[in-house]
């Protein structure tokens, strides 16, 4: 292929690297290396290693080498200059790698020698010495623990003595808790209610006694402080607030009220800490205030209960046969020793934690008025009194809004509540215990306050639950409201009895209620069901509920009747006069007052009878026009099946 | 809270006020109304004393709300307001002060039949006897439009004849009810009156 020739330069590349490069340009290449010097640059970069196998003949053949070396290098002296470095590098390390090799020979194989540890000398031991050091070290242990007992013994002394800086800690203990103020040289401080609202005359004034120092460590009695407190002579000694209710036979116990001996409580001792004398003396003031604040409410009172107020006692009825008693009992340990046998205490600690609440919260009412805080007008008016001006509230209105009631009227609601709640809870339970035919079961609301509470009751008969007559009581102050199934209201009094008729009354329209479902169940049809059935006596309460039903077959018809008072489930079975082919066990049933075991299973057994024996029987005979039993319906004529 | 309706009884030639008001006192007691207490209604009259245009205000109470006060302008504004609005009035006797001789009011006997209130009062301005109003209160109701027509037969029966509600009650029949109409209504009343009074004084 000739083309146009094109000349091609073959050139090799540097070889030589560029060692510098002028200004100029010019470049100037690194020497090559001779070829002696090439050589002794390639066997500087030899590795040699010794063989293992020339073990024996290594002083020889180093020699050998050696000789050979010099051999070589003798006549090659000068050009071999490079290799002598070499050459004393291998010997060193020739000799190094020997001197290895015989070590570790010496104490792998133990062939001629062993290695021995070198046994060090052990250190001088100068017992002075250390004698010395440990003493040092202790008395420095025994510095730090001295002066730590030192600190706990002087605080140790301090709480106990009884140095002036303690009267002065226990001062200000004092009034941490207590109202104090310094008229002249003494110390006085205010027991009363009065910064908290409480407008009784009776104030409370301590005095702040300083005990002095008792030097003699031989005395029996360990004051615990050096402060000491005086207490006012008429609020000396323990009082508590007793309320009691209880039933009294005769209305006109009011008249016999004795005056309570407070049960033996003990009087604070004299050495008490200050704290607790004053809190003593402070809640002997608190029931005072009570007290006082009652009565004169209960002789104040225009209504139509009368109280009496006898000495430390209040009386006060609260239902017929029930009275509420509250005393005062205050024990200065003065009083004589009388051995009564102390009457059993009765505390109703409900209403009386109810009764300091109450005036704690007058306290509070009379100090914390409502907003707004007008300059020009009247304070602690409500904010619907307030708004009663812009509102142009009535006459009326304001009356009602103006009427509040006194303590007295307050706990007495609240016992009558209490009363009828312990009542009703009473008559469900006893009415559940007893009765086991319809299952009756209370359950009590937790949401309820002490003016208020619900039931709900629910009577079920046993196996058929999901047939329940439900009823809810709402106890209020001294009436009971029940809301019935339908949700209509009935509004019962007070009276146990008037609760019990009012659940028999329902258990009964339960039962017949009952009746009906079951008689649903078995096919039988109800004619018609009444709650409140006219045939029969009237009785004192209640209604006597009926239920009309009728066999598959149209051939019988059953009338139940179930009237409360009795508690007689009566049936009238209507299968023209063939009634006494029916077992008379069947038709007289429960005339007396007690109650059979299971009513209900009774009856239905009752019904299954009658079914079997109306199969059994020729229709022709059993109907008839001149109808029996005391509904006196005419009986409806049907057609033979 | 009712509806109220305040009728001005006319006095007739040749009988005293206190004639009339007994002469209808018999009528409601025979009505079977019943004695509830007496009831007074005044009315006191401010003016502005700075502006151009003289505004003036009526400060009204009415012993059916004891705890309010009313303050009605010319245009009809009505305020009800706490008791202490009077302690107000006289902080602010630089720029209202009250018109001499104008405190009218309108006292009387109150009457309970069933569910109305009847109030037979006597006006007075200065002193001096001017008429007889009747004040009908119909308790369970409170749209006007609803029971006009029962206090109409009320009031026939009280041989009262009016054909219309009274001019201040008309605009609020559809609405709820509130005491401010009642002392619109007396308002007027007492402005009748007033320029009725001032008319028969002869001019000087």
């Amino acid at each position: 292929m000739a083309a146009p020739s094109v000349s091609v330069c073959v050139e090799a590349a540097i070889e030589n690297p560029i060692q510098e490069v002028r200004y100029d340009g010019q470049e100037i290449h690194v020497t090559p290396l001779s070829m002696s010097e090439n050589l002794s640059k390639l066997a500087h970069k030899i590795n040699f290693f010794k063989d293992e196998s020339e073990e024996k003949g290594k002083p020889t053949s180093e020699g050998e080498r050696e000789t050979d070396e010099e051999k070589v290098l003798a006549p090659f002296q000068p050009s071999l200059w490079p290799w002598d470095s070499v050459r004393n590098k291998l010997k060193s390390a020739l000799t190094e790698i020997s001197v290895l090799y015989d070590v570790l020979n010496i104490v792998k194989e133990k062939h001629y020698m062993v290695t021995d540890p070198v046994s060090q000398e052990a250190p001088e031991l100068k017992a002075p010495l250390q004698m010395i050091a440990k003493k040092k070290s202790l008395v420095i242990v025994c510095k730090i623990l001295n002066t730590g007992a030192d600190r706990l013994k002087d605080i140790q002394a301090e709480m106990g003595s009884n140095t002036p800086d303690n009267f002065l800690w226990e001062l200000l203990q004092l009034r941490k808790h207590w109202r104090l103020k310094k008229v002249q040289n003494t110390i006085l401080g205010e027991l009363s209610y009065k910064s908290a609202g409480s407008r009784f005359w009776q104030g409370g004034t301590f005095e702040v006694l300083k005990m002095s120092d008792l030097a003699a460590e031989g005395e029996a009695t360990n004051k615990k402080s050096s402060l000491d407190v005086s207490i006012p002579s008429e609020l000396e000694g323990v009082a508590y607030i007793q309320v009691e209710v209880k039933s009294v036979p005769d209305l006109m116990d009011l008249t016999s009220a004795t005056l309570k001996m407070p049960a033996s409580l003990g009087a604070v001792p004299p050495d008490a800490y200050w704290q607790q004398k004053l809190e003593t003396a402070h809640n002997v003031l608190f029931c005072k205030e009570l007290f006082a604040q009652l009565a004169r409410e209960a002789v104040q009172v225009k209504g139509t209960t009368p109280h009496m107020v006898v000495g430390n006692q209040i009386l006060t009825n609260v239902f017929p046969g029930i009275q509420l008693s509250i005393v005062l009992c205050h024990y200065t340990g003065k009083e004589k020793k009388v051995n009564l046998s102390p009457p059993k205490l009765d505390h109703n600690h409900v209403l009386e934690h109810s009764l300091h609440q109450l005036l704690r919260k007058e306290h509070s009412n009379n100090l914390n008025t409502s907003p707004p805080h007008p300059a020009n007008a009247m304070l602690g008016m409500s904010k619907r009194r307030r708004l009663a001006g812009p509102q142009a509230h009535s006459r009326q209105d304001l009356i009602q809004m103006a009427h509040s009631e006194s303590m007295l009227v307050q706990i007495l609601k609240q016992t009558k509540h209490a009363v009828l709640r312990l009542r009703s809870m009473h008559v469900i339970d006893q009415l559940a215990s007893s009765l086991q035919d319809p299952l009756i079961c209370a359950h009590w609301s937790c949401l309820n306050n002490s003016l208020e509470s619900s039931v709900r009751v629910s009577i079920t008969s046993y196996c058929y639950e999901t047939n329940r007559t439900p009823l809810i009581l709402i106890i209020g102050i001294d009436t009971i409201r029940v809301v019935v199934r339908e949700g209509r209201t009935c509004v019962l009094s007070f009276e146990e009895n008037e609760l019990r008729d009012f659940l028999q009354w329902q258990i009964c329209q339960h039962h017949v209620q009952s009746v009906q479902s079951l008689a649903k169940l078995h096919g039988w049809q109800v004619l018609s069901a009444t709650v409140s059935s006219g045939h029969g006596d009237i009785e004192p309460y209640g209604t006597t509920a009926t239920v009309m039903l009728a066999s598959p077959k149209g051939n019988i018809r059953n009338d139940i009747t179930y009237d409360p008072v009795d508690k007689a489930l009566m049936f009238h079975l209507q299968t023209a006069w063939r009634r006494a082919k029916i077992p008379s066990t069947h038709t007289h049933n429960m005339s007396e007052n007690k109650q059979t075991v299971s009513a209900h299973s009774k009856c239905k057994q009752q019904i299954a009878a009658i079914q079997e024996n109306a199969n059994k029987r020729p229709v022709h005979e059993l109907w008839d026009s001149s109808s029996h039993g005391l509904s006196g319906a005419n009986a409806p004529k049907r057609p033979k099946h | 809270m009712g509806v109220s309706c305040v009728f001005s009884y006319p006095v007739p030639e040749g009988l005293s006020g206190a004639q009339v008001v007994e002469v209808l006192q018999k009528q409601v007691e025979t009505l079977g109304g019943i004695k509830a207490g007496t009831f007074l209604v005044d009315c006191e009259t401010y003016q502005s004393v700075m502006l151009n245009t003289p505004k003036t205000l009526h400060i009204l109470h009415n012993s059916e709300h004891p705890a309010s006060c009313f303050a009605i302008l010319d245009s009809g504004a009505t305020l009800v307001a706490d008791t202490l609005f009077n302690g107000l009035m006289s902080n602010l006797k630089n720029y209202y002060q009250a018109r001499k001789g104008a405190k009218i009011e309108s006292k009387g006997q109150r009457f309970q039949l069933s569910d109305f209130v009847l109030k037979i009062g006597s006006v007075s301005l200065a002193g001096s006897m001017k008429g007889v109003l009747v004040e009908v209160e119909y308790c369970p109701s409170v749209i006007a439009g609803d029971c006009w027509n029962l206090l109409k037969e009320l009031l026939q029966s009280l041989k009262i004849n009016v054909a219309d509600p009274p001019r201040s009650l008309k605009p609020k029949m559809d609405e709820i009810y509130t005491p401010a109409v009642t002392m619109l209504q007396y308002l007027d009343h007492f402005n009748s009156f007033r320029t009725a009074a001032a008319m028969s004084q002869p001019p000087r």
